[in-house]
């Protein structure tokens, strides 16, 4: 009897302790203002959403300035993580990271698992392909082999545009555009704001490579938030929603995207105003 | 919350089975290959002439050093690139992943067990050698005749446990792409957002395939129990 009541009572303090874990963690905003610090998940490796500048060794972009807009709001300081694409979502769920940055599609699937902010670019994913295997359209990818990133929503759609094409996929976005330069792979898979980047640092090599013209889907890219955090989400979607009043959010497309950049958008098709997505 | 049967079924189920089997044979492949590998290193350290003896040495501690996620991106990003084109192209039209797995594991492994075979080998009385020598036979035929057969028998545990480093180590091939179990499983957690799940089950089948490689060693060690010589 006397075991036993001591098992319940270490159960119930156990339990207890759980509950006030969770109780302290139920608002996240207020842990972040707390600890004065909003850790962000961020690829650095995909250039120019987040990637490494090779000048000052500091992981700069796009993203990365979005980011830094939500620690200024806030009043917290900007603490970035470097993540695996298919760490990214594992990471934020379990809270080793309070937002993810990191080049991440919004879509239906995920919005099971996680929340998104307002959508912060649009970008269609594409195949670059070696001219040598005289691929011009993407249904001659059936049968053939090419390369992408784990973990991302490049496999899924390539397999579901090309039915029977053979993916290989590596960790980092560099390392599978390495094994398509090498010729592992016919095509490389990925979101086209980084072909184009990938394909202008080809320089002279040009010639032998060129972007499918169609889209294999249309991704939106947003910030994902751990489910349920209604607060934190709140102050996310609020200091986008000021980028784009102040102007701010189209200066930042153009400092990464624009005609200026490596990758020379003449124009910025999007507006950050929602976080509906169609599928 | 907990539901194994999701990535028991369709589709998932297909893809772990595949990388289970990928991994299967990576290990056995490589196993046929790096034990001749390893008792030609293990010779090497041992022979009577000492520019061979420092190759072996060179050899086996340049490879051993190393860590196998280096071995892995070497051969497939960096040595793979140097083969002639004809060869090249053959290669990366076929499976060059699980090639260059087999050819970074086989190294690898081979190092290790060599140091075992040597080690066996060296538990064998100097005085067989000898022997042999005496008798006429060449150091390569009293190691073969004489010598490795007994010691064989004593390397035999080491190297059920370096098979089971092996089978462990064929996960880190999913840096290049092979498609084994670990690289199938990442598959199906990115499809399936079921990650615990998916892992549970990769757990449970690399922990199998490893209790059935130490019972092996078990029932090999009461079949034949040590003796001494």
């Amino acid at each position: 009897m006397h075991i036993r009541a001591k098992a319940l009572a270490t159960s119930l303090i156990a339990a207890s302790l759980i509950t006030t874990t969770l109780a302290a963690r139920a608002d996240q905003l207020d842990d972040i203002k707390k600890k004065g610090e909003l850790v962000v998940g961020v690829l650095g490796t995909d250039e120019p959403n987040s990637f490494i500048d090779p000048k000052t060794r500091e992981i700069v972009g796009y993203e990365v300035d979005l980011a830094s807009a939500v620690a200024k709001k806030l009043g917290v300081k900007l603490t970035l993580k470097q993540l695996a694409v298919a760490a990214r979502i594992p990471e934020l769920q379990q809270g080793r990271v309070d937002l993810l940055a990191a080049s991440l599609t919004h879509n239906k699937e995920r919005e099971q698992v996680i929340d998104f902010s307002l959508t912060s670019f649009v970008t269609g994913q594409k195949v670059l392909v070696r001219k040598d295997s005289g691929i011009t359209q993407l249904s001659q990818l059936g049968g053939k082999k090419v390369v992408t990133i784990k973990g991302g929503t490049q496999e899924p759609n390539i397999r579901k545009a090309v039915p029977g094409v053979d993916v290989v996929t590596f960790e980092t976005g560099p390392q599978a555009f390495q094994a398509l330069q090498q010729g592992k792979g016919v095509g490389f898979v990925n979101d086209e704001v980084s072909l184009i980047d990938d394909y202008a640092k080809l320089g002279p090599q040009q010639k032998d490579y060129a972007i499918l013209p169609q889209n294999i889907s249309v991704e939106p890219l947003a910030l994902g938030i751990r489910k349920g955090e209604k607060t934190l989400k709140a102050a996310v979607d609020g200091t986008l929603r000021e980028l784009e009043k102040s102007g701010d959010a189209e200066k930042l497309f153009f400092k990464w995207y624009g005609p200026g950049s490596r990758l020379k958008f003449p124009s910025r098709s999007f507006k950050i105003e929602s976080d509906k997505v169609e599928s | 919350m907990f539901d194994v049967s999701l990535v028991l079924s369709g589709q998932f189920r297909g893809w772990l089975l595949s990388g289970f089997v990928t991994s299967l044979q990576l290990t056995g492949l490589t196993l046929v290959l790096a034990l001749p590998l390893a008792t030609a290193l293990a010779l090497l350290r041992l022979a009577p002439s000492g520019v061979l003896r420092w190759l072996g040495f060179g050899l086996v501690e340049g490879v051993r050093s190393v860590p196998l996620l280096v071995h892995l991106l070497f051969w497939y990003f960096g040595a793979a690139e140097l083969l002639p084109g004809p060869a090249r192209q053959w290669l990366y039209a076929h499976d060059a992943e699980a090639a260059c797995a087999v050819v970074a594991l086989t190294l690898y492994t081979a190092a290790f067990m060599s140091e075992d075979i040597r080690s066996g080998i060296r538990a064998v009385p100097a005085t067989q050698l000898e022997a042999g020598r005496a008798l006429g036979f060449g150091f390569l035929a009293t190691m073969r005749r004489v010598v490795l057969p007994q010691a064989l028998h004593i390397t035999v545990p080491p190297l059920i446990s370096q098979t089971l480093n092996l089978w462990k180590n064929t996960s880190v091939a999913t840096v290049i792409g092979t498609a084994e179990l670990m690289y199938q499983a990442q598959k199906v957690e990115t499809a399936s957002f079921r990650g615990f799940e998916t892992f549970v089950v990769a757990t449970v089948a690399y922990l199998a395939v490893s209790l059935v490689i130490t019972a092996l060693a078990a029932a090999y060690h009461h079949r034949y129990p040590p003796r001494t010589a």
